[in-house]
């Protein structure tokens, strides 16, 4: 968007173009985006008695219903793995992806307001949602560390240490641009068309079945198996089981696979999101 | 040669009008079909006037190839009606939203302020507010914290700075979203009508800052305002919008007047040749009635130092009656300022005709009519004529520093004298508070 043009800084006329933003003009940008995902904190926890506590409360709720719905009830098999630790580890991932998601998905018809009065890269605003739940995930991830240290104290559970647990860094990267890459597209399609508002939200609910949270891939018969892993997904939450917790079903194509499908989707989303984004203040 | 800041080109926008929901995912294929495809030319991006963008119901031409140039430490007013580009215009130029047609050249740091309180957060402290509101315009955490202080001052909510914005009256939240505003530091500065928020004081306060801004540190102004005399008190040049064209840009006071006067929309006179036609009565038949402002520019606006002649002249259809007129001033609101009645005349059957002067200095600013009453023996009603004139009167302030309404029905010059008669005042007074 800015190009020196001879003697002008900047020039601003009826073409977007898909790289919208110098890297310099990113990073003076940086307080807005620190800043923003420190908005982000206070007000989810604004007026609440539990405060900040609310990012670990809600991972053990849902742990406890998983425990009694799948576990005790439907009763599906974790292998070797406690139930509670497969779940949490499952269940961690699993809200850094659908929250990572839903917030970005909605860019443009939450921040449409500020959008249409002040200009800086629209991009951030999708930025620090990421940066948000990824800050969230880190302390949700300390909780399953913590869990898996009582467990391996009380119940003989078998710490691993190998050198998956070096892969952690890159599962959470690779799913934190695929829920970007794919919150940024939805954010573009739900401020043109509204319906997919809707859809987004069922269909993440449906692709929450196609991922290996509540089971684990081996559980899965091999007939219907690549149902599961065409979602590029599975191979992340395998691969995060496996180096946390020693058991995981992971094939090498599957994880290139996974890491190709999300560089494609990133880079898709990015550009679309810069040449729409514009446009899009005329709309939404 | 001064600097060029900002050029703007031929700048057009266009807007789709209508609902964008249902059908405008098959207006979107349809336009990428056509295009891609059919190589034909895309309906939207055709702005010849008369033509499918122009004439068509679906399109609004919001702009229209506007070109103007602004120089270093220049400030701008924009002026028009309501929906006449203005808004769009000052968009543009920020970034906010893409032109049809058109570039925009520029050369430093730009901050816009088209709304108090963009990026406040109802449910944040003051202090988180000042932050995240300085980032959004663009401060970084340096500037926003060096300036911190002077922002809550200049605010005046000190003790509610810990406090949710949401818990604060309208006016401490409108003066510390300004605040924040008020104290960024951009090369070129874009200003909507922010300032018909917050009372009167709050005002001359922002006006103040916005004019040190542009005269004290040589930045460069864009000002959008309905208030001509802040434009006039604070723009060097103005440019005139009329539905999305650019009518007039040049010297501020050509600009205000132009516009000024083509927007009064009066009723400056009224005539009839034969009295059959004329209003009136088997009594009374009015002729004609004028109103001449008595001012040396024909072209510039009427402003409360505008002498006012009115004249007027009627048929008299009755022989030998004691006959007077009366004109009635009323403002807007209905409320009569004055009823002034002439002095009583033996008429014949034939032709009257009267005159009289409303002093210049007399008037407060606003819209008037003015009616005239026939009467006979200083107390019969002849003929009513009402409404027959109607115009109104701009401000002016001169070298007051004060930009509210002005209150009063009038607003009279009267001899006033304020002197000093004594300096040794001084001292009685330590003594009385000792």
């Amino acid at each position: 968007m800015i190009k020196a043009v001879n003697s002008w800084d900047w020039e601003i006329g009826n073409k977007t173009s898909f790289w919208s933003h110098t890297l310099k003009e990113l990073w003076a940008f940086r307080h807005l985006l620190a800043g923003l995902v420190r908005r982000h904190f206070l007000l989810n926890y604004q007026q609440t008695v539990l405060g900040p506590l609310w990012i670990l409360f809600q991972p053990t709720l849902t742990l406890a219903t998983y425990l009694l719905v799948f576990h005790k009830l439907v009763g599906i098999s974790t292998g070797s793995v406690p139930p509670v630790l497969f779940y949490l580890a499952g269940i961690i991932l699993w809200n850094f992806f659908n929250d990572s998601f839903t917030g970005t998905s909605s860019t443009f018809k939450e921040h449409a307001h500020v959008f249409s009065k002040v200009y800086f890269p629209r991009i951030i605003m999708p930025v620090s949602v990421i940066s948000t739940q990824l800050l969230r995930f880190a302390i949700q991830f300390i909780m399953l560390l913590c869990a898996m240290v009582f467990y391996s104290f009380t119940r003989g559970f078998s710490f691993p240490v190998n050198s998956w647990l070096l892969t952690i860094p890159f599962i959470v990267l690779n799913v934190g641009a695929f829920s970007l890459g794919l919150g940024l597209i939805f954010s573009v399609l739900t401020a043109k068309y509204r319906d997919m508002t809707n859809l987004a939200n069922l269909g993440v609910r449906l692709l929450m079945f196609l991922t290996p949270v509540i089971y684990p891939l081996a559980t899965i018969p091999e007939n219907v198996r690549w149902l599961v892993q065409l979602n590029p997904l599975t191979p992340m939450f395998e691969l995060f089981r496996l180096a946390m917790l020693g058991e995981g079903t992971i094939a090498l194509p599957s994880i290139l696979y996974s890491l190709g499908f999300t560089f494609l989707l990133l880079t898709g989303a990015w550009l679309l999101f810069n040449k729409q984004g514009d446009k899009l203040i005329d709309i939404v | 040669m001064p600097d060029t800041v900002i050029k703007v080109e031929q700048l057009s926008k266009v807007y789709r009008l209508g609902t964008i929901g249902t059908g405008s995912f098959k207006q979107d294929l349809q336009r990428w079909w056509n295009t891609a495809f059919l190589k034909k030319e895309d309906p939207f991006f055709q702005l010849q006037p008369g033509n499918t963008a122009a004439g068509n119901k679906d399109f609004f031409l919001a702009l229209h190839d506007v070109s103007f140039e602004v120089n270093q430490g220049e400030a701008i007013g924009i002026i028009g009606r309501n929906g006449s580009g203005k808004s769009t215009l000052l968009k543009i130029i920020s970034r906010i939203v893409r032109p049809t047609q058109g570039r925009v050249l520029g050369k430093g740091k730009v901050s816009s302020l088209l709304e108090v309180g963009t990026g406040f957060n109802l449910e944040l402290t003051g202090r988180e507010n000042i932050y995240i509101s300085g980032y959004i315009l663009g401060m970084s955490k340096a500037e926003v914290r060096s300036k911190f202080d002077e922002i809550v001052a200049f605010s005046g909510v000190e003790k509610f700075i810990d406090t949710p914005v949401k818990r604060y009256s309208s006016g401490m939240y409108v003066r510390l979203a300004f605040a924040v505003a008020a104290h960024l530091e951009p090369d070129i500065l874009i200003v909507d009508e922010v300032l018909a928020v917050g009372d009167a004081d709050f005002q001359k306060k922002c006006l103040g800052k916005m004019r040190e801004v542009s005269q004290a540190s040589g930045r460069t102004i864009l000002f959008v305002s309905h208030n001509m005399q802040a434009i006039k008190n604070l723009c060097d040049k103005a440019l005139w919008l009329n539905q999305g064209k650019m009518q007039v840009f040049g010297g501020v006071s050509e600009v205000v007047n132009k516009y000024l006067s083509s927007t009064q929309q009066s009723k400056f006179k009224q005539q009839w040749e034969v009295p059959e036609e004329a209003p009136g009565n088997d009594k009374i038949r009015v002729k004609s009635i004028e109103l001449i402002p008595q001012l040396e520019n024909p072209e510039a606006a009427l402003d409360i130092r505008t002498p006012l002649q009115v004249k007027f002249q009627f048929w008299n259809l009755q022989d030998d009656v004691l006959i007077s007129a009366s004109i009635l001033l009323f403002n807007l609101g209905g409320e009569c300022i004055f009823d002034l009645p002439s002095p009583a005349t033996r008429g014949q059957k034939g032709l009257l005709e009267g005159e009289c002067t409303i002093p210049g200095n007399f008037l407060n600013d606003g819209a008037y009519y003015i009616s005239l009453h026939f009467l006979k023996d200083t107390s019969v009603p002849l003929f009513d004529f009402e409404e027959c004139l109607t115009f109104e009167l701009e401000d002016y302030r001169g070298d007051i520093q004060w930009y509210g309404k002005w209150w009063g029905a009038v607003r009279p010059k009267f001899p006033f004298q304020l002197k000093q008669t004594n300096t040794c005042l001084q001292d009685q007074l330590q003594v009385d508070l000792i």
